[in-house]
């Protein structure tokens, strides 16, 4: 007993020394029983705002300075850039001199229009969807444009045709000075400002003449300003794009590994005239075949794992490969490559519900509150939200298509209403099973026409809904808007939406392992059409096999006793009968 | 005579196989959380802090897969709360006989995420481990047993506390303010 107390002892001295110096940032600290906290402690998230484009702190103009060694033109020597412009579109215009058509071809993308027309002939985009996050953009275009990719879209009259509209700064901007706010319908800051309201921290004027002199090649920080901001805040709508992008490790995303292969979004988003491929209004589920080939003709998208790494992505270990790559007209490459998303420490936003908005704090005045984390989690403008970091995926088959909710839709308010609906057909050649981030939430429908409600939530009228908390008001203001009834009577419904999953790539050691997948708690468990060794079984199949297999035990064991008595037999000159 | 003692042999090393199998088991405890590992850690550290009486306090939070992050690798997210109480270290740590034991200083409470995407809480059987020691050490893990089972007790009704980062009263290092660390 005193070994066992002994063993018993060491397991847990052993198991806290190794861990001590295993979890030991630095070989000294291991010596200070309590090591300064914050220097280990996982970065947190700066507390989400409003969809706000990127917010530097110090312009990082040396980066800004040592791109231009990287462009055939210096545009700091450009005639046309030596004014001191006064707004976004004396930029543009500016810079319409040489690039006579790049407005044309903008005006041409979704980043313009914020509109997307499907198969069937449907009207999807930003303009025609109500989202599960802020809901809808129509009435709220003033705080929502500050993501659009122009100056001035403030209500329905905004001119698309004009060409000074289109904000070429916005994708551009290689110093990291250049933000647009909410409220200023998609203009840059144009003199010193605080916000939020009331916080106490201001946002500097651009300038606009510097930011024009250094514009570069979109980086990721051009690209995140919107889309890893989405929806109110840092990594609130997508779970596989936030701020931690815009300098990551390589545990985070091999590509984008800042110290390694440093892909900017467009390495892969390869863009034809301004039109940047890889939307999620049309995604490529399923490519097979090589890879791409530099120089050779080829129009599928570049935006695919496989454009790069072809249908046969595992050649390194022999004795992997073949079985490795016999998964690739099942599975896409992200669902074993992304084990789980949201890993930057920023985390992601899963639900968002409407219903607790308007809910005011015991003074009877507007409140906030903040998670663990430091994430939101309450607001009585927005209502209640739950976020959470290393999200695993839910996988569902999909062909590419999402099947949207547009405005008007009929829905039925006794079931989970799906803002969108991946498509795709189970063991279908044409589909694979992919990684989505579910958000859940409620939203406020009408009762009487049984379809999503258009909210004005955003501005500092009477009728916004973060202004006076009155639901009636907003929502009839934003209908209005939207040009469609109202019965007057509203009530919630649940919702959910699904992000197809795409960045956030793994290294290939941190890839799902067999056993993730291939066991009884399978994380595809119940996804169907595809028959899975350790998941999937016939019962009498199975015992007959285990009873197959404990039968050849018996008999080995059996015969080998009898072998053994005879033997023992034999030397004591007994007979024997010979088995 | 040879078959009673071939029983023997045979019985003691069955147990010790068992109990070395078990041992794991006995020394660790592991409990799901309702909550994000962020809230759980959080919630555990209003806990401690909850039991000031008694000369708790908060001596760090590690994160132990920020190095491995480092290193361009990923694994699920797990928080080291580190709390401590005088109260409890004092007698150990001014006896010869039991000073190594301040190898388990400070007293871990681990929050981890597996792969089923649940929380859970890990911590050490404070009162097995105690007995192994005489009845001075098993009087004070026995307390020490009681208290850890206060900081895994939720109230889902109250708020979720901010995570403590900095350390009040550790100043970074061991006891820079009493009971800031052991």
């Amino acid at each position: 007993m005193q070994w066992l107390y002994a063993r018993g002892l060491l397991l847990p001295l052993m198991l806290a020394w190794v861990t001590s110096v295993a979890f030991a940032d630095d070989p000294k600290t291991t010596a200070v029983p309590a090591p300064a906290p914050t220097a280990v402690v996982a970065a947190q998230p700066a507390p989400p705002t409003p969809a706000t484009p990127a917010p530097p702190a110090t312009p990082p103009l040396t980066a800004a300075m040592a791109n231009k060694d990287h462009t055939t033109a210096d545009h700091s020597r450009f005639e046309a850039l030596q004014k001191d412009f006064k707004s976004g579109p004396e930029v543009t215009e500016a810079c319409l001199t040489c690039h006579t058509e790049a407005a044309k071809h903008v005006m041409k993308t979704k980043h313009w229009t914020w509109e997307y027309i499907d198969k069937s002939g449907k009207k999807l985009g930003k303009k025609n969807v109500i989202n599960n996050f802020c809901t809808s953009a129509i009435s709220n275009e003033k705080d929502c444009m500050a993501c659009h990719a122009g100056y001035g879209w403030q209500d329905k009259h905004f001119d698309f045709k004009n060409e000074k509209n289109v904000d070429c700064l916005v994708c551009h901007d290689s110093t990291a000075t250049y933000r647009k706010l909410p409220g200023d319908a998609g203009h840059p800051v144009y003199e010193r400002k605080e916000f939020p309201k009331d916080s106490g921290k201001f946002v500097e004027a651009a300038d606009l003449k510097m930011i024009a002199q250094l514009v570069a090649k979109p980086n990721r920080a051009n690209c995140g300003s919107c889309h890893f901001y989405g929806a109110g805040g840092d990594g609130t709508k997508h779970g596989d794009l936030d701020s931690s992008l815009k300098k990551p490790g390589k545990y985070l995303d091999v590509h984008m590994d800042a110290q390694g292969l440093n892909f900017s979004c467009t390495t892969c988003h390869q863009t034809d005239e301004h039109k940047v491929s890889g939307s999620r209004y049309e995604v490529t589920a399923v490519m097979t075949g090589n890879a791409h080939t530099r120089g050779a003709k080829d129009d599928k998208n570049p935006a695919s794992c496989q454009s790069c790494h072809g249908d046969k992505p595992h050649q390194q270990n022999p004795l992997l490969m073949g079985q490795l790559n016999a998964h690739t007209d099942k599975l896409a490459c992200q669902t074993c490559h992304i084990p789980e998303y949201a890993r930057g420490g920023v985390g992601t936003e899963k639900s968002w519900d409407w219903s607790t908005a308007t809910k005011m704090g015991p003074e009877g005045k507007p409140i906030a509150t903040k998670d663990s984390a430091g994430r939101r989690a309450f607001d009585s403008k927005k209502g209640t939200f739950v976020w959470d970091s290393y999200l695993i995926p839910e996988y569902k088959w999909f062909n590419g298509d999402m099947n949207y909710s547009a405005r008007g839709d009929k829905i039925d308010p006794s079931k989970t209403v799906n803002i969108n609906q991946p498509e795709g057909t189970a063991g279908a050649a044409d589909s694979r099973i992919w990684p989505f981030k579910v958000h859940r939430g409620k939203q406020a429908y009408d009762k009487e026409f049984s379809y999503l409600l258009n909210v004005h939530t955003a501005g500092e009228d009477e009728t916004a809904l973060w202004h006076n908390f009155d639901w009636q008001k907003a929502i009839t203001a934003g209908m209005a808007s939207a040009e469609m009834p109202y019965s007057g009577k509203f009530d919630f419904v649940s919702t959910e939406m699904s992000w197809p999953i795409a960045h956030m790539v793994a290294p290939k050691g941190d890839a799902l392992a067999c056993a993730q997948c291939h066991q009884a708690e399978s994380r595809l468990k119940g996804i169907g059409g595809v028959y899975m060794p350790g998941v999937d079984g016939n019962k009498y199949l199975d015992m007959f096999g285990w009873a197959a297999a404990i039968l050849a035990l018996l008999g080995v064991i059996i015969h080998g006793a009898l072998r053994t008595i005879c033997v023992s037999r034999k030397k004591r000159g007994l007979a024997c009968q010979r088995w | 005579m040879l078959k009673v003692i071939g029983g023997f042999i045979a019985g003691i090393v069955s147990v010790l196989v068992l109990a070395g199998t078990m041992m794991g088991s006995f020394m660790f405890r592991e409990i799901e959380s309702p909550f994000t590992v962020e809230e759980t850690a959080a919630r555990i550290q209003a806990n401690i802090q909850a039991k000031k009486d008694k000369g708790w306090s908060l001596s760090g939070l590690r994160d132990p897969v920020k190095p491995l992050q480092a290193a361009g690798e990923n694994a699920l997210p797990v928080l080291l709360i580190e709390a401590c109480s005088t109260r409890y270290s004092g007698p150990m740590l001014k006896d010869d006989k039991t000073r190594i034991l301040s190898i388990l200083m400070p007293c871990t409470i681990t929050v981890y995420k597996k792969n089923d995407g649940k929380t859970y809480v890990g911590l050490m059987n404070a009162g097995l481990l105690g007995r192994m020691f005489g009845s001075k050490v098993g009087e004070i893990m026995a307390e020490v047993a009681a208290d850890q089972a206060s900081f895994i007790a939720f109230d889902p009704s109250k708020p979720a506390p901010p995570l403590i980062k900095g350390m009040p009263g550790a100043g970074g290092g061991a006891g820079k303010e009493a009971g800031g660390g052991c």
